[in-house]
């Protein structure tokens, strides 16, 4: 049989298609430019650390939140899971005494709290919409009557050593922005090179599709909330270790809607079957850099959430134009 | 003339559906618009009827240029289209079906259900049937969903009725009353585009024809002037498809064995046996269980009662990843809902089953992936420039490959084909029957679904026919023509015993 050979030159073509995978990344050198423009310190060192640092506790949730988005789902239950492992994390902490046990906590519990969203969507056969909707608002009526409505602040025998896995540098890279960088590395890897990435992929562009070539469709949906979950435990475990108090009633919140600002900036279809990791990873960083881009602008803090939707409609909107072409 | 569009073309992206194509109707004129399938009719009538817009042309209708048409303006003018699939709302009554956006209104806003049901009988009586206007259309057959359509053409004043094959799934009888209706129309002066395959009901029911192949105008003229074979060798031209194949030795040991398979309410006691090397045909109408028996012999779907032998071995129908595993593999029907992973590259399409039931390592290495392409790809003869770039990037012949090679990969022993040359053209079905042909050459076994009848011909050794959910009959080579399937098909058989039953 023959092999048609197309041959392409470096042609506008091209460059479209190239510009269709990586807009983000366009995206993301244009606002380094307002930037730098707004504030001349913006590509210093310690500016740059501190943007990252910034950026990782929600980050690390945005991840998770780029796997269900990408397998046709939504969470929006992130912001209260959050929560609900940080309090409990500091009561476990302040109990046992060992940060070991409640890092081990946090995973556990964010894992299975992830884990019940999964099961209620696809056992239970109700929209990932609603089931989300209705434990974002139980996971956070919990810990706020767990607290009293107070704050649950880490033991002043604790304070020191916890405080320093947040705080803390090694070779004068924030730790913060070291744990999220490797566990972006660690996601990525997994969703490019291994068949869990690729069948999560092919579940959320075609459902019916998949299942048809044997892929366990409710498996890998209920792993990608399960996976969400963990690293929202650890982003509750990092949480905790930063403010050293958990106010339950504001604690994370609105993490759900900064995590798929995040994802709907760095490119992923909010319909499910595309995205890439890199891209929400550079999309939180440009969500924290509008932050700080208003602030030097002198804008009210208080329309960063008007900003914010704006941003996550464009996002969405030029994702659908692109697709269109 | 009532009726001009002139050099109507349409680009949907890069594929060509129409090129230049033209069309006359006259006034109260029966008009047999022909063609194979793909070959554009569908698209022609969609913009006449307003649902897609031309790239280029024009459309004249009553001696006016119609600029800009809509769906809305083309029912106001008096167009009306009986869809080949069927367009009701399952979930309304038969009334509120037929008034559709057309409600009739007393008091100004409330709904005048009384005259709604009592124009709906009218209108059924004409077409002598019995539908109660107030039954759910979701609780009515195939065939009385059709009569619901054409009976919601009749309802109203129309100058222009576009019929896209309405007899498909009628039995003959309802068949002569709609073609009674038709000559009652055409008295009356309204003007009907007709479109259909069958050739004795082109021939007796209208007056002039057009011809389209391949998105282009071929002919057009008078049927008086023409007789079936030419109309035919219009429609087919000096194809590649018309080469025949050559077929291979059966092997004489049985493969597969399916005993009472069941599951209510699609289909009921099914048995067949399939040989190695062998190619059977499952046909039948709309209706007839056919897509759900496709899936239920794939694992994804419950059976009630029966059971499968493969290989000498009782199979396993609890899941799809089992039934891969013993060697069926499947090519879904509606290929872009079922079959194809539109965001995935083609290298990744095709190596997506390997990976779900062969592929023990976690990771998926680069090197391999391309490997398993470059070697499936020599075997379908997939012409593509990467394998990296997206699957729809690939014509639909090609994508249809695509995922034949997936089961290739797995050395699967049996394909479930259902449907599997929808929306391609006339020149990959070909490229399909020459794999088909490779398959059973390599002692593969083929289960094709499919309702075409020259395609079953091509290909296939034995032809089952469905009939409401049974297999109705069993055809060997020699019986196969499109009347005998078409008999079984439509259960004629069976109601002539009902009528000697009677009697």
């Amino acid at each position: 049989m023959r092999i048609e050979n197309i041959t392409k030159p470096i042609n506008n073509k091209n460059f479209k298609k190239i510009y269709k995978e990586y807009s983000y990344v366009f995206s993301f050198i244009i606002l380094v430019i307002i930037a730098i423009a707004v504030n001349k310190q913006f590509l210093t060192y310690s500016n740059l650390s501190t943007l990252i640092m910034q950026s990782s506790i929600k980050g690390i949730i945005a991840l998770g939140m780029t796997l269900v988005i990408i397998s046709g789902e939504i969470d929006l239950s992130v912001g209260s899971t959050c929560a609900l492992v940080a309090g409990l994390g500091v009561v476990v902490l302040n109990s046992t005494e060992s940060i070991f046990i409640m890092l081990v906590f946090c995973i556990v519990f964010g894992t299975i709290l992830g884990t019940i969203n999964g099961l209620f969507i696809r056992k239970g056969k109700i929209a990932s919409f609603i089931v989300t909707l209705a434990t974002m608002s139980a996971y956070r009526s919990i810990i706020v009557q767990l607290g009293q409505g107070g704050p649950f602040n880490v033991s002043s025998e604790m304070y020191p050593t916890f405080r320093m896995i947040a705080s803390g540098k090694i070779l004068g890279i924030p730790n913060l922005a070291i744990i999220f960088i490797v566990i972006s590395v660690g996601i990525a890897f997994l969703m490019q090179e291994t068949k869990f990435g690729k069948y999560v992929y092919a579940v959320g562009s075609n459902e019916n599709a998949s299942k048809l070539t044997g892929i366990h469709v409710d498996r890998i949906k209920i792993l990608c909330f399960s996976i969400t979950g963990l690293l929202t435990g650890v982003s509750a475990f990092l949480l905790s270790s930063r403010l050293t108090s958990i106010t339950a009633p504001n604690a994370a919140m609105s993490f759900e809607l900064d995590a798929i600002a995040a994802v709907a900036i760095g490119g992923t279809a909010m319909s499910g079957g595309r995205g890439k990791i890199f891209g929400t990873f550079l999309g939180i960083i440009m969500l924290q850099m509008i932050e700080g881009i208003l602030i030097a602008a002198k804008i009210p803090p208080f329309l960063n959430g008007l900003v914010k939707g704006v941003i996550i409609i464009l996002a969405v909107l030029l994702q659908r134009k692109r697709t269109e072409k | 003339m009532f009726l001009q569009m002139k050099n109507i073309s349409k680009n949907f992206g890069p594929v060509k559906a129409l090129k230049d194509v033209s069309l006359e109707v006259g006034r109260g004129e029966i008009h047999g618009l022909m063609g194979e399938n793909g070959a554009g009719k569908s698209t022609l009538m969609n913009i006449l009827a307003g649902a897609f817009q031309p790239t280029t042309g024009e459309i004249y209708f009553n001696n006016e240029r119609i600029h800009q048409m809509t769906t809305i303006k083309a029912t106001e003018m008096g167009i009306r289209f009986i869809h080949q699939e069927l367009n009701v709302v399952n979930d309304l009554k038969v009334y509120e079906n037929l008034f559709l956006r057309e409600e009739i209104l007393k008091n100004f806003c409330f709904l005048d259900h009384k005259s709604m049901i009592k124009k709906s009988i009218e209108v059924f009586q004409r077409l002598k049937i019995d539908i109660n206007p107030n039954e759910l259309v979701s609780e009515l057959d195939t065939s009385r969903k059709q009569l619901v359509e054409i009976a919601k053409a009749l309802l109203f004043e129309s100058k222009l009725i576009i019929m896209d094959e309405p007899t498909t799934a009628l039995t003959n009888n309802e068949i002569e009353n709609l073609f009674e209706i038709m000559r009652t129309l055409k008295k009356q002066g309204v003007s009907i585009i007709y479109i259909s395959h069958k050739m004795p009901e082109l021939f007796s029911i209208c007056d002039r024809f057009t011809v389209l192949r391949d998105g282009k105008f071929i002919n057009s003229g008078a049927f008086k002037d023409i007789n079936e074979e030419e109309a035919t060798e219009m429609l087919v031209g000096k194809s590649v498809s018309s080469i025949p194949l050559q077929r291979n030795e059966i092997m004489e040991d049985t493969i597969m064995t399916v005993e009472g398979l069941t599951c209510e309410p699609f289909f009921k006691d099914i048995s067949f046996s399939l040989k190695k090397g062998e190619v059977i045909a499952i046909t039948g109408l709309h209706g007839d269980g056919r897509g759900e028996l496709a899936e239920t012999l794939f694992g994804a779907r419950k059976t009630t009662k029966g059971r499968i032998t493969l290989n000498g071995r009782l199979l396993d129908l609890s899941s799809i990843r089992e039934v891969m595993k013993a060697g069926i593999g499947m090519v879904p029907r509606n290929r872009k809902e079922r079959s194809i992973i539109s965001d995935m590259s083609i290298k990744d399409n095709l190596s997506m089953a390997y990976l779900t039931t062969e592929h023990k390592k976690l990771m998926v290495n680069k090197k391999e992936e391309l490997e398993r392409f470059r070697r499936n790809q020599e075997l379908t003869g997939i012409k593509v420039g990467d394998p990296n770039d997206l699957i729809t990037s690939l014509s639909g012949g090609n994508q249809q490959k695509v995922i034949i090679a997936r089961w290739l990969e797995l050395g699967s022993d049996i394909y479930i084909l259902d449907n599997p040359t929808q929306g391609i053209d006339v020149g990959a079905k070909y490229e399909i029957y020459k794999l088909i042909n490779a398959l059973t050459k390599l002692k593969k076994s083929v289960i094709l679904f499919s309702a075409e009848f020259p395609e079953i011909y091509k290909v296939a050794d034995r032809c089952l026919v469905m009939y409401k959910g049974k297999i109705n009959a069993e055809l060997k080579k020699k019986e196969m023509t499109e009347m005998m399937v078409m008999y079984y098909a439509t259960g004629s058989n069976m109601e002539g015993l009902k009528c000697e039953s009677k009697t």
